[in-house]
Formats: C-alpha cells, structure tokens, sequence
C-alpha cells in the first residue's frame, strides 16, 4: 500500500468577536433596517415593517430608509455611527441576492 | 448564502448568521412577495432566539489530510478524488501538496513560511506564504513561481483592489496579473505569441494564476453558486497571468510597471487588475492603407469596441480603469515610428470611445451612474458624450503577444483599482533558475 499525506488547502479563519447578543422580545423595541436599495428590498422591507408593526405591541419600526443605502454606504463606518447613535435595539439588513 | 457566511466570517464573525434566505424568484422585477409574511416567524427569531452554532475561535493549522492506495497511481487518484469531494479543486487534476511539495516550493520565497500575509476575503482564510505555497504546489507550479504569486496576492489583498466584492459579485470578474522586470524572462513566464493561454514553452502563467485561483477559492470561499454568484466564470481556469514584451517596447515607451506604480525600470513588478471580459480586434487594414491610416483605422476600431456601456466598471472610473489593452510589439513599434506614445494613444481612446449621453439614457444607465459611491462618477453624467473613464490615464496600455500586427486584445476593465506590488525575490533564486534549466531545458 502507498500513503500519500498531503496539506489542507483550506487553511484557518479566526473568530475574533461574537455575533450581537439577540433581543429578549420585540415588543417595546425600536428596530431598523439597513439596506442596499436591491432586489426588491423597496418593497420586502416596507412589508416586513408592516408585519412587526402588526404583531408585536408598542414596537417602533424606523422607515427602511431611515439610514444611507446602497452597498457603496451600508458597511462603513459612517452607517455604523448613525445606526448606533439612532438607539435601535436590533437591525435587519437585507436584501442580498 | 455562502456569500454572507464568507462575509461575516471576513469580518471576525463566526461563519453563520441569522439568515431567512429565499428562492432567486422572489428578488426579481413584479415578484411575489407573499413568502415575507408566511415566513415572518423566521425573521422575529433571527432578531430573538437565533445562536451561532459555530464553536471555538477557529484559529490554528489546518490539518495534514491522509490517503492510501494500493499503488502511486491509485494514491493520486484518491488524493484528488478526495479534494474534489472536499470542494478543493477545479476539476483538473492537482498535485496533492504533500509536505515534501509544498517545502520545494517554498524554497523560492524571500519570507517565513508562517508569515502572514492578510485575509483573504470574503471567507477569512488566514494567509500565509505558507497557503501560498500549498495552492502553488497544487496547481503544478515551481518555487521560482513563488514571488510572484506572492506579490499578485499582495496586491489581491489590498482594499484597493476591490477583490472583497469581486470575489462575490455575479459579473464573473478575474485578476490580470501583469508582470514587469526581468523576472518574466526568467520564470519562462510568457509575453509573446500565445501569452494568455497555454504554452509548455512558458509554462509559468498558467500555474501562478491557477494558484491564485485556487486561493481565491479555498481560503477566500468563491465557490460558484455557494460563495460567489459569478454567472458564467470566464478565464478563472487560471485568471490571466503573463509578462509585458519589454524587449520589444519602442525607444521612449516606458513600461507599465513604470508607468503606472512608479517601479524603476528593471525591477520587478506585477500589477494587479480585475476585467471581465475578453476580445480580441483585428487591428490591421485589408487593402492598400499608408501606414499612418492603418495606425488611425486601428485606433478607431479599438475605440469603437471599447465603446460600450459596461456597467460594472463604474467601480473603476475613478481611479480603476476601463480595462487593459494589449497591442503586439510590432505594432507599438510602427506606431511609435508615426509619433504614439502610450499618452497619446489613451487620449485617442478617451475620446473616441465616448458615448452619447441618448445611449445611455435609452439603456438605463444613468440609474447606474447615479448610485455609484464616487462623487466624480456621479457627476460624469453631465457629460455628453459621455467618456468611459474619468481621465485618460486610466487606460492600461501594455505591449504584448507576438510579433504579429493584426490584433490586439481588449480586457474589459472591472476593478476599482490598479494594485501595483515590488516582487521579493529569495537569495537562493538563482540557483532555482539553474534547477528549472535542468529540469526543463535552456529558456
């Protein structure tokens, strides 16, 4: 019999910090969406508000529009500030295709 | 969905998120969107309930894989059934990067094998020259090969490059890696007849540029359908990998390296471009032209060809370019005798490739040219006609494929940047070049 060993090619990833922490519930909480203005995200995104408006008491949905959009602006720095300083307890980003 | 698990493990995030993925259907013009609702509990538990199910920090050496075969055939058979099962591959037979492999290649690298080098994104494979040397072993490469698929990931890395989003997007972009410096000549890498494709007499472009293939694939997740959404893949074979003719660039003309990063001339270089398309344009008159009107004629037709509507390079307008345009040496030579130079060959190009702002409105580009993140693209759209490119220097001009006037070749710019990287070359590189003239013969 003939062995052959040979090197993962797939090397490593580090982790370096953890995914956000989830909310308790959604009800009472303020909650917005980051977008890139693609794939129809004009419109899913207006519906989903519509839904978590309708199911959960006293939740404030911001307007998907509420932050820059674009995929150019939605991973800088900038959008990051203004989602923070907004005061939201959650976001949804979407949509990606 | 690969996509955005290679994204946020790019970032540092453990590779999973909370997702509600949905059929392309639904993302498309007049879609039903019904599912949003019937599936709304999804998106309410990504914001509540949802834990990553990824475990540790995912640091440390990948381990060393085993195989066994009743004969050396049957091993390397195995062994790359094996990498093709595990997605490591690219459907052509690989060299299994054993330890002995991957050790000779590194002979040829100027750095500690664990030196890292970057990320590589969107995944966040850890890269090191180690990882280099692994993908170079793989796709059949030679440590002589080594510096210069180094610099090309170098500069793959560098944000500039835009290789981030490249690596996702659907528009089938690859790297252009060109080469200056005499390292060309002696790595057998091609600038001549042939020079993007294969050649058993210059062997060296289509190893480095499968490498870095490979790397783009294994560390950096672009796996088509999973972690890249290119739609048709064009070129990624081995991406394109070759040298500019120096020896037969005109008294006067510099060379790209020169030209565009700075390099003194005699050091070598590569330069590193995304495109995403490939044409090839009969350059030459038919008839009885002066030389003066076939050099014009040319110039025209190139220009005519790079007259198009190529909405992904709006990502380069600014500071990328619009593409690379490579003319033989006997050509750059007659042309240089009528009084071109690079300069004045781009200035033709930018204004005879210019679009009529009616074509771009009938097309829909504006909408295009209005959400792109750069001011300066943004406000090109009061220009009419409309230039392909912010300025003329944009315009890649380099001087290879033969001593043949009839063609050139057109690779359609998709790069928001030009990424120019030195090559470090290790001390023992020449008794490699010695090593690769016994094993393949004089150059």
């Amino acid at each position: 019999m003939v062995n052959l060993e040979f090197h993962d090619p797939s090397g490593a990833i580090e982790v370096k910090q953890p995914h956000a922490p989830r909310i308790a519930t959604l009800e009472g909480k303020r909650i917005g969406f980051v977008s890139n203005e693609q794939w129809q995200a004009y419109r899913m995104l207006p519906r989903l508000k519509a839904l978590l408006e309708a199911d959960f008491p006293g939740i404030e949905v911001l307007p998907f529009g509420a932050f820059p959009q674009g995929n150019a602006v939605i991973g800088s720095e900038e959008t990051a500030a203004l989602v923070k300083a907004s005061g939201v307890d959650a976001v949804i980003i979407g949509n990606a295709a | 969905m690969g996509v955005l698990t290679n994204a946020v493990a790019g970032v540092g995030l453990a590779p999973d998120a909370a997702m509600v993925t949905f059929p392309i259907e639904m993302f498309l013009p007049g879609s039903d969107i019904a599912p949003v609702e019937m599936r709304k509990r999804e998106f309410y538990d990504g914001l509540t309930r949802w834990r990553s199910a990824f475990a540790g920090d995912g640091a440390g050496e990948a381990p060393m894989i085993r195989v066994e075969g009743t004969s050396v055939e049957d091993a390397f058979a195995r062994a790359n059934h094996l990498m093709l099962a595990n997605r490591w591959g690219d459907g052509l037979p690989l060299w299994p990067p054993t330890r002995a492999r991957v050790d000779w290649i590194l002979g040829g690298a100027a750095q500690p094998r664990g030196r890292g080098l970057g990320i590589f994104p969107p995944r966040g494979g850890v890269t090191t020259v180690e990882t280099c040397a692994i993908a170079l072993a793989m796709a059949g490469g030679r440590p002589e090969y080594l510096p210069v698929l180094m610099a090309a990931v170098g500069a793959f890395l560098d944000a500039e490059s835009g290789s981030e989003q490249l690596q996702a997007a659907s528009g089938s972009a690859f790297p252009v890696v060109i080469v200056n410096g005499p390292i060309g000549a002696q790595i057998r890498l091609n600038a001549g007849f042939g020079c993007l494709g294969p050649d058993p007499q210059r062997p060296a472009g289509a190893s480095i540029g499968r490498a870095l293939r490979l790397l783009q694939q294994n560390l950096g997740g672009a796996l088509p359908g999973i972690g890249t959404m290119a739609n048709y893949g064009g070129m990624r074979y081995t991406n394109v990998v070759f040298a500019e003719d120096e020896a037969n660039l005109p008294a006067g003309w510099t060379p790209h390296g020169t030209e565009r990063h700075g390099f003194a001339p005699g050091i070598s270089s590569i330069s590193l471009a995304f495109a995403n398309g490939v044409t090839n344009i009969r350059r030459r008159g038919a008839k009885k032209e002066t030389p003066e009107e076939d050099a014009q004629q040319g110039m025209h037709r190139m220009a005519d060809f790079m007259r198009v509507r190529n909405m992904p390079g709006l990502s380069g307008y600014e500071r990328g370019t619009p593409g690379i345009l490579m003319i033989p040496g006997v050509v750059a030579q007659t042309m240089a005798g009528l009084g071109w130079t690079k300069a004045s060959i781009r200035e033709f190009l930018w204004e005879h490739s210019r679009i009529p702002a009616e074509q771009l409105r009938r097309a829909g580009c504006p909408a295009w040219i209005e959400i792109d993140a750069s001011k300066v693209t943004r406000e090109s759209l009061a220009l009419d006609p409309w230039p392909i490119t912010a300025s003329p220097d944009n315009f890649v001009i380099v001087v290879a494929g033969g001593g043949h006037p009839t063609n050139s070749y057109w690779l359609q710019g998709y790069s928001p940047g030009v990424v120019g990287r030195p090559i470090d070359l290790s001390s023992s590189f020449e008794s490699l070049l010695a090593d690769a003239d016994r094993d393949l013969g004089p150059r």
